[in-house]
């Protein structure tokens, strides 16, 4: 590479990366994240949940017994999460107890009541009373714990013994453990949330792509509206010059790639254990991103498809950027290259969840397709490596390299052109000038 | 050993016939004016020269070498169509500049602060060019030109938008560096400013040559012959055989030489015999040869 292209990569990229709204864009992402688990870090270190005391009137007296024997779990500190205070209250003096239970729970000395009645396996209504009542995971526990003692209760009511029936509800229980065959042999791994990961990271690309097609094309236009290309191109080929300014701008965006990617990975990573480390409770929030499979190996790929995709579409932006004289004439103009985006996000969409059909690989191996639809394919189908994965990178190549010897053409005639915008007619006449 | 040689170029666009079989050369540390109406083919002449755009036939050299591509870095070339990056500070434009001309990053560094000094904006080096006037622009994008010591120096329109003081300080640079060696090609529609520099030029119309030479050449080609003379004494050297006709008021006399008359001649006889005031060779202004020629080209006519 000649020293005049690296003088062009170097003057695009160091212009751009010392603005002010790069270098914020560029860490407001790892900075939310970094924020996100030090709150996380804090309020688990700081706010550990303590026992909570319940009192319960059991006016059916079915329940309470077996309640308390449910919900004896403990907190990590080795404390119980609950205390439960059976309350018995005949039916004159029940107004004036719940009322006392009320003002109890207002002063903070308990933390609820829950009041069973008498009829319960018929009206099958507990009341649950609490100055929070948001904590719906605690809620969900105590219904399903209730649940299971009125059904057990109708059962032995039938004439099933008690034993019988809790040996039949464990063995009944059935939990669903996706798995994913990969060449490798089995994995663990959520179905949805390796589709989601993947729709996250083809839409980061989607974005990226544009944005930094978008920057391309603009500083194509600023060279041409302020009359600098000529001086330029009077030490440099146009080829040249475009090629230098793609890279540049291909640069800026690896550059924050890279820091999102690897702020994520680390997060993926390491978060957990060093949650863990400090004794603090992951809390469920957690359990989300230790399903996120982001990997390595997908972050490579990502990496790769995004520097083809990128110079694909790059090259046909700077090729618009030479065919207008303004940035709301190339803001109007860029309808195909959008249009090309956003097609190959909706295919990836389908071939994410079917990605080992004919019809996916052939999708994924269209040029404007493949920087979304092979990197999903790779992507949900990680570890192992999707049928085509390795050819993509060669027909991209190989259809780069051709897209930019003919969009150079249009590059090097439009770049001098003042005035009118020409219809693409004219511009493909461009592409046979000498 | 002529710096550039441009031998029977021709350029087309589509059915326009932008430059039809342009032919000249030039020597070094000369100022060659490429002179034109707007739209004459000079700004494509140029382009040609550069290897921005290829001709369509015809051949060019750049001291001697006809592969133009490896001789761009011996060129400065200023066009018309300027501009910079707004957002840039002047001493890293400069930088980038030299860069793409292969200058080393010491070699640039020495000559920005000598050319930035030279000019007077010294103090302005680490502002965005934004920050600079028009004037102030203008001068950065002269000494981005000719920072890398270039063998040949095309300037196109380069007094356009300077004040009488700037340009005569660009004036004064470029006879510095034509005293240097530098040849300069100087564009221009402009004739009074191409008047006082050029000593050679080429005067295109409608892709197509219309005067090339030596300028002096050109205006004794063309001019009249006429001089006007004020004296005291004798008018005897009005008999001369190298006058055609003459029209004397008694102390001031205009006078027509013959087609071959040597003005020089008859200056020698006037003063053996008379005072003289006044001697005046009466050359058409470069202007109004500009003129004559483009609008005689325009009818289909040849220059008188």
């Amino acid at each position: 590479m000649s020293k005049q292209i690296l003088a062009i990569i170097n003057r695009e990229y160091a212009t751009r990366a010392k603005t002010k709204g790069f270098i914020i864009g560029t860490i407001l992402f790892p900075l939310i994240l970094v924020l996100i688990f030090s709150g996380i870090f804090i309020s688990g270190k700081f706010f550990q949940p303590s026992t909570r005391t319940y009192y319960i009137i059991d006016q059916s007296d079915l329940i309470y017994d077996e309640f308390v024997k449910f919900q004896s779990g403990t907190l990590d500190t080795g404390e119980p999460k609950y205390n439960f205070i059976r309350k018995h209250v005949t039916a004159s003096d029940l107004d004036s107890t719940l009322e006392s239970f009320q003002i109890r729970v207002r002063n903070k000395e308990i933390n609820g009541y829950l009041f069973i009645p008498e009829d319960v396996v018929e009206s099958k209504e507990v009341k649950y009373s609490a100055r929070n009542v948001s904590d719906f995971e605690e809620q969900e526990s105590f219904s399903r714990t209730l649940s299971w003692i009125v059904t057990n209760t109708k059962l032995e009511a039938k004439g099933y013994s008690s034993s019988d029936i809790r040996d039949v509800m464990n063995q009944g229980r059935v939990s669903l453990v996706s798995h994913q065959i990969t060449d490798k042999g089995e994995i663990q791994k959520s179905g949805v949330s390796s589709y989601i990961l993947t729709y996250i990271l083809t839409y980061v690309m989607f974005l990226m792509t544009m944005i930094y097609g978008q920057i391309t094309m603009r500083s194509v236009i600023e060279e041409k509206s302020q009359r600098i290309t000529e001086g330029i191109v009077s030490s440099v080929k146009p080829m040249e010059l475009m090629f230098g300014k793609i890279l540049g701008v291909c640069g800026l965006g690896l550059t924050q790639l890279v820091i999102f990617g690897g702020f994520m990975l680390a997060a993926v990573t390491f978060a957990e254990p060093l949650f863990k480390s400090f004794g603090v409770t992951a809390p469920d929030f957690l359990n989300i991103i230790r399903q996120v499979h982001f990997t390595a190996p997908v972050f490579v790929f990502m990496i790769i498809y995004f520097i083809l995709g990128f110079i694909f579409y790059a090259s046909l932006y700077a090729a618009l950027g030479a065919m207008v004289n303004s940035e709301d004439e190339g803001q109007q103009f860029q309808t195909p290259m959008i249009m090309l985006l956003v097609f190959a996000y909706f295919i990836m969409f389908t071939v994410a969840r079917n990605p080992e059909t004919t019809r996916a690989l052939w999708a994924s191996l269209i040029p404007p397709f493949t920087p979304l639809v092979m990197f999903a394919r790779v992507s949900v189908s990680d570890p192992s490596l999707p049928s085509g994965a390795i050819i993509s990178i060669f027909t991209m190549l190989g259809s780069t390299a051709l897209v930019i010897w003919l969009v150079a053409k249009i590059y090097r005639v439009g770049i001098l052109m003042y005035g009118k915008k020409p219809s693409l007619k004219e511009a493909l006449k461009w592409i046979r000038y000498k | 050993m002529n710096v550039l040689e441009v031998e029977n170029i021709n350029k087309s666009f589509g059915q326009f016939k932008a430059v039809q079989d342009v032919s000249f050369s030039i020597q070094e540390g000369v100022i060659f004016g490429l002179l034109g109406p707007n739209g004459a083919g000079k700004t494509t002449t140029i382009r040609m020269i550069m290897n921005i755009i290829i001709q369509d036939s015809g051949r060019i050299a750049i001291l001697g070498n006809s592969d133009v591509k490896h001789s761009t870095r011996f060129i400065g070339y200023l066009p018309e169509e300027r501009g910079m990056y707004r957002k840039m500070k002047v001493d890293k434009l400069l930088y980038f500049q030299a860069k793409l001309k292969s200058m080393a990053k010491e070699d640039a560094g020495k000559a920005i602060d000598l050319w930035l000094d030279r000019v007077g904006l010294s103090d302005w080096k680490k502002k965005k060019i934004e920050e600079l006037s028009k004037g102030m622009q203008q001068k950065i994008q002269f000494i981005s030109t000719v920072l890398h010591q270039p063998k040949l120096l095309i300037l196109d329109e380069p007094f356009g938008g300077l004040d009488p003081i700037n340009q005569n300080l660009i004036k004064e640079i470029l006879l510095d560096l034509k005293a240097r060696g530098t040849t300069i090609i100087f564009s221009t529609h402009v004739m009074e400013s191409a008047e006082k520099l050029c000593e050679e030029i080429f005067l295109i119309n409608q892709g197509q040559k219309v005067l090339y030479g030596r300028l002096h050449d050109i205006k004794q080609g063309l001019g009249k012959h006429n001089i006007y003379i004020e004296y005291d004494g004798d008018d005897a050297f009005l008999k001369s055989d190298q006058i055609q006709k003459y029209d004397n008021y008694g102390n001031a006399v205009e006078i027509q030489l013959k087609a071959d008359g040597n003005a020089q001649k008859i200056l020698k006889d006037a003063m053996q015999a008379a005072t003289i005031r006044k001697f005046e060779i009466k050359e058409p202004s470069l202007n109004e040869i500009f003129i004559e020629s483009v609008q005689a080209a325009d009818t289909g006519g040849s220059p008188s």
